[in-house]
């Protein structure tokens, strides 16, 4: 009994707000500023979503995020495959230093390298997006580079020599081989990786404060003015945070198992 | 392909022709097949790193070589304005503190003003040193009986760094201790376990800065946030406590958003680790008697120490460089570390400041993750 009342309380915990912005996206501006708040809509109206979109802005932003997202993770992809492949299954002067390399880079702050990298930016004269396609790199790289290299390490030597014996060079054996084996770990990060890419605020506030049609959906977000109400149109936010939730949070549903295995791997000395 | 072009041409070298002796000379061509392939292999595995690298030298290691750089000057952001070479001062302006004594206002005979039953103390700011740069008020402590103020010349810096660190410690303990028992929790087996799991994984789901503005409206400072309305409701508050004006309230509610964004993510990490450890051993306890309270503490706990660690270093680091919920919902009312930093570089456009604070911010968590190593390494010794 007990039990239950506990999974009841955490079910309230973890879905409450969404259910809060939900029925607030639903309501009415009149309704929004009424106190005290309502657990229903009196008068539930679409008005909000409809204005969301139709905001120019904010569906821009969707195609700027949903570009910037698909970019870096095709892009980590590739670099880190490459790396994991050389990380988990060559021998070679420097492999263990260079590991280690890229798992402190893992935790490296973005803040640090924030002024630096504008300048980067600024020298080699880069656009918004591309600049924010190359940054997120700098996180989303080195976890991949790790968990394909503990995947690649994991493949068994003896397809490697197999393909080589028949007179594969590393780099077929790597392509016809061993490639297709890890597409699962390549959906994992893939996944991961395009998640971050979506989530990431600080570059990307910084990089397009003073160019707002490359604004990615968190910084649209955040500086968000109205359609119908101009200041702080919480209305229309909250429809905007739940249009933007839902296909994310379907995307982790459906690849749950694989999000949690990818996540829990690097935790869990297996 | 090249390499077999290569094996055949070598093979002459074995055979009737070879000079020495028999088996020394059929290992020689062998060895120098096999080290011509370790070549290989090294020059493969170079070329397949190099991308990665180039990309790590390009976004990390050259812009953070400028922000060392920029740190020592006084360069601007984005100005035309000339830059010159300053040395540590930039560092001497964040880092600069002071703790002076405040000492009790004292009436016509002496004796230390008493209003409202606690003594009155002089204001900070005569106290402070104003000059040649003014220190300002970061916060007041009392100890031993005598108050004291913490002074800073750059106060808003300080005190982020001291609000950073607090509200990583409760925020990360709160996570570990709620996460623990949802995972001992989910780690039974029940029906609907699975959609339970998939709850969880809901609050991961949610972009940071989205779940800054759902919170932001759910604490709205009147009766129109969901906080107030329940509050009132329950005679808990009147109806208008301002979650983000109020001081006293900012850093809880920093706490309380990220909290319940990233707990679900911690019990994840905890429930991988428990179903590592074997049933038999608690099974076992059980037959010997022990109740779960004991169960836990003797061998689940121990035996979850590798992934607890594990889990208590990702979040810690992470939380030190918290800047979303900061940035979005308190914005310079008030900073974590990485706020302020962005916050001097972008409106301030001080960028030797703005540098010589991440500079400090890379320093402070390089500090706490070497702390954390260490002691994971004297754990599992």
């Amino acid at each position: 009994m007990f039990f239950w009342l506990l999974i009841l309380v955490l079910l309230v915990y973890l879905l409450f707000p969404f259910y809060w912005a939900f029925i607030s996206a639903l309501k009415t501006q009149a309704e929004l500023i009424k106190t005290p708040a309502t657990l229903w809509p009196d008068n539930p109206v679409l008005t909000n979503f409809k204005a969301v979109l139709g905001n120019d802005r904010f569906v821009r932003a969707l195609g700027v995020s949903t570009l910037v997202a698909s970019s870096v993770t095709l892009l980590s992809l590739i670099v880190g495959s490459f790396a994991g492949y050389a990380l988990g299954k060559m021998r070679f002067a420097g492999r263990s230093a260079s590991l280690y390399v890229i798992l402190a880079m893992t935790m490296f702050p973005q803040i640090a390298v924030l002024a630096g990298l504008y300048a980067v930016i600024r020298l080699l004269g880069m656009p918004a997006v591309p600049s924010m396609i190359l940054s997120y790199m700098l996180f989303t790289l080195p976890f991949t580079v790790w968990v394909l290299t503990s995947f690649f390490r994991g493949l068994p030597d003896s397809l490697l020599q197999a393909a080589q014996v028949d007179g594969a060079t590393l780099i077929q054996a790597f392509r016809y081989v061993l490639l297709p084996l890890t597409a699962p770990a390549l959906v994992t990060t893939g996944l991961l990786a395009f998640i971050q890419a979506w989530n990431e605020y600080l570059f990307a506030l910084t990089f397009t404060v003073i160019d707002p049609p490359a604004r990615t959906v968190p910084v649209a977000i955040a500086l968000f003015t109205g359609e119908i109400a101009r200041q702080e149109p919480f209305g229309e936010i909250m429809a905007a945070a739940v249009i933007v939730t839902i296909p994310l949070v379907a995307l982790v549903l459906i690849f749950q198992q694989r999000i949690v295995a990818g996540l829990t791997a690097g935790a869990v000395k297996g | 392909m090249s390499d077999a072009n290569e094996a055949s041409a070598r093979r002459p070298a074995s055979g009737p022709h070879a000079t020495g002796g028999d088996d020394d000379a059929r290992e020689r061509p062998a060895k120098r097949r096999i080290s011509q392939l370790l070549r290989q292999e090294r020059r493969t595995a170079y070329f397949l790193l190099l991308p990665t690298f180039i990309v790590l030298a390009v976004i990390a290691a050259y812009p953070f070589g400028q922000v060392v750089y920029s740190s020592l000057t006084n360069a601007k952001f984005a100005s035309s304005q000339p830059t010159s070479f300053i040395g540590l001062e930039n560092y001497r302006t964040l880092l600069a503190f002071t703790i002076r004594e405040l000492p009790a206002q004292l009436d016509e005979a002496g004796q230390p003003v008493v209003l409202n039953g606690k003594v009155q103390y002089v204001s900070a700011v005569s106290i402070l040193p104003r000059s040649p740069t003014r220190y300002r008020q970061v916060f007041q402590f009392s100890l031993f009986g005598k108050r004291y103020v913490l002074g800073a010349i750059s106060a808003d810096f300080v005190r982020s760094v001291w609000d950073t660190v607090v509200f990583t410690v409760v925020a990360v303990a709160f996570e570990t201790v709620l996460g623990m028992i949802i995972a001992l929790t989910l780690a039974s087996r029940f029906r609907g376990r699975g959609a339970m799991r998939a709850a969880m994984l809901v609050p991961w789901a949610v972009i940071t800065v989205v779940s800054a503005r759902i919170w932001e409206w759910m604490l709205q400072p009147t009766r129109a946030g969901l906080f107030n309305t329940v509050g009132s409701y329950l005679g808990l508050s009147d109806g208008r406590t301002d979650f983000f004006g109020n001081p006293a309230l900012q850093l809880p509610s920093m706490i309380m958003m990220d909290v319940w964004k990233t707990t679900p993510f911690m019990a994840l990490l905890l429930l991988a680790g428990l179903a590592t450890i074997p049933a038999e051993f608690t099974e076992a306890a059980k037959v010997d008697g022990a109740g779960p309270l004991k169960r836990f503490f003797r061998i689940t706990l121990p035996l979850l120490t590798p992934t607890l660690a594990v889990a208590l270093i990702f979040r810690t680091l992470d939380s030190l460089r918290v800047f979303d919920i900061f940035q979005v919902v308190l914005g310079n009312q008030r900073y974590s570390m990485a706020s302020f930093a962005q916050d001097m570089l972008i409106s301030r456009r001080d960028m030797g400041l703005s540098s010589a604070a991440s500079v400090t911010i890379f320093v402070i968590i390089f500090v706490f993750a070497l702390l954390y190593v260490r002691s994971m390494k004297v754990d599992t010794q």
